[in-house]
């Protein structure tokens, strides 16, 4: 990759260059603009309640292989290199399935909130809203069913609501995955009938609505493959809410440009 | 409708114990995975003999037997 090799600056009036490969390299302002984005959505996340956690990079195979991540995208998946050459690892393509290895093989003491933040890879093709490298935010809840429904919907709420205090023009509606083939659009099919992933998009700067956040119902999908049970020996039901910060980043900045972006995120706070 | 059902309990859920009713939650407990909902669907589309868009696919239309058979008449 050569981050020379960049492209003029799609957005306007803003240092925010995006490499051909899909690298992002923002300029001062635009940095910290997405430092404090990171902070609110951490902010948010543990006055929650949530348990932070901290994960590498980089993941096995094996977690990726056992959340089936490879049935379903296998053309996104980054390899490399371990050091001892002794397994295969991947450049994360999400933090969540780090929390569901963390959990495998045991019962949970009760209702069960997580957050981690992660820089994430995922090799699509590369465009003014899909980057290769990004950083995501995620609150991971996991036990009943109830509980992890009434948290996905909490997040929904919580959110939009933020969104909006941050004048932010935003829809929230049932996700489209054009991705999937062969078998994996029975998954996508059953995903769409039983509403289990929303996303909440904004206009990016084409004007064209961008993805900024997803709010996700995995129902025993993870936790089976995972061994992840309620106290009485059952699975357990997981959910998760992901939040792409640099796309949030580029739905601010053409809404209100850095500046003004800035002074409202800054100015923010939780509207639980 | 009978047809539609016939078809859910001998053959879709073949190897489920539990059957369901034309009023039936049936995307409750697990009872359809990814595979068995593209072949609930190919089973309409022949049925029909109407293709049946993805946008189509939702619990609205999909509920139950009766809600299915309601949505997807046979020709």
């Amino acid at each position: 990759m050569n981050i020379l090799n960049s492209r003029a600056s799609t957005v306007p009036h803003h240092d925010f260059l995006i490499s051909h490969d899909g690298l992002l390299s923002p300029g001062p302002a635009e940095t910290r603009l997405i430092h404090v984005l990171r902070s609110r959505f951490r902010e948010m996340a543990l006055a929650a309640g949530a348990e932070e956690r901290q994960f590498p990079t980089v993941i096995a195979e094996e977690i990726l292989d056992r959340s089936e991540y490879f049935q379903s995208f296998p053309q996104f998946a980054s390899a490399v290199n371990s050091p001892n050459k002794t397994g295969k690892y991947f450049l994360s393509p999400a933090v969540c399935y780090h929390c569901y290895q963390l959990l495998m093989n045991s019962a949970l003491a009760g209702d069960t909130l997580l957050t981690c933040e992660g820089r994430c890879f995922r090799a699509e093709s590369t465009n003014d809203c899909h980057l290769w490298e990004f950083t995501m935010t995620e609150v991971v809840f996991l036990g009943e069913n109830g509980f992890v429904r009434a948290q996905c919907d909490a997040w929904k709420q919580r959110i939009a609501r933020w969104a909006a205090h941050l004048g932010l023009t935003v829809n929230l509606a049932p996700a489209k995955d054009p991705f999937f083939v062969g078998e994996t659009r029975g998954k996508k099919l059953l995903q769409q009938i039983k509403g289990l992933k929303y996303e909440l998009t904004a206009p990016g700067v084409s004007g064209k609505d961008i993805p900024v956040a997803s709010f996700n119902l995995h129902e025993r999908f993870f936790t089976s493959r995972f061994a992840v049970t309620l106290t009485g020996g059952e699975p357990a039901y997981s959910g998760c809410v992901a939040f792409g910060i640099e796309r949030w980043c580029m739905a601010l900045l053409a809404q209100h440009g850095v500046n003004e972006a800035l002074r409202r995120v800054e100015e923010s706070h939780d509207l639980r | 409708m009978e047809i539609l059902l016939k078809f859910v309990n001998e053959d879709l859920l073949a190897d489920s114990q539990e059957k369901v009713a034309p009023d039936t939650a049936l995307f409750d407990e697990g009872r359809i995975d990814s595979l068995k909902i593209l072949r609930l669907i190919a089973f309409l589309e022949v049925r029909s003999g109407k293709k049946i868009p993805d946008e189509l696919v939702v619990m609205d239309r999909f509920r139950t037997i009766e809600t299915i058979a309601k949505n997807f008449p046979d020709r």
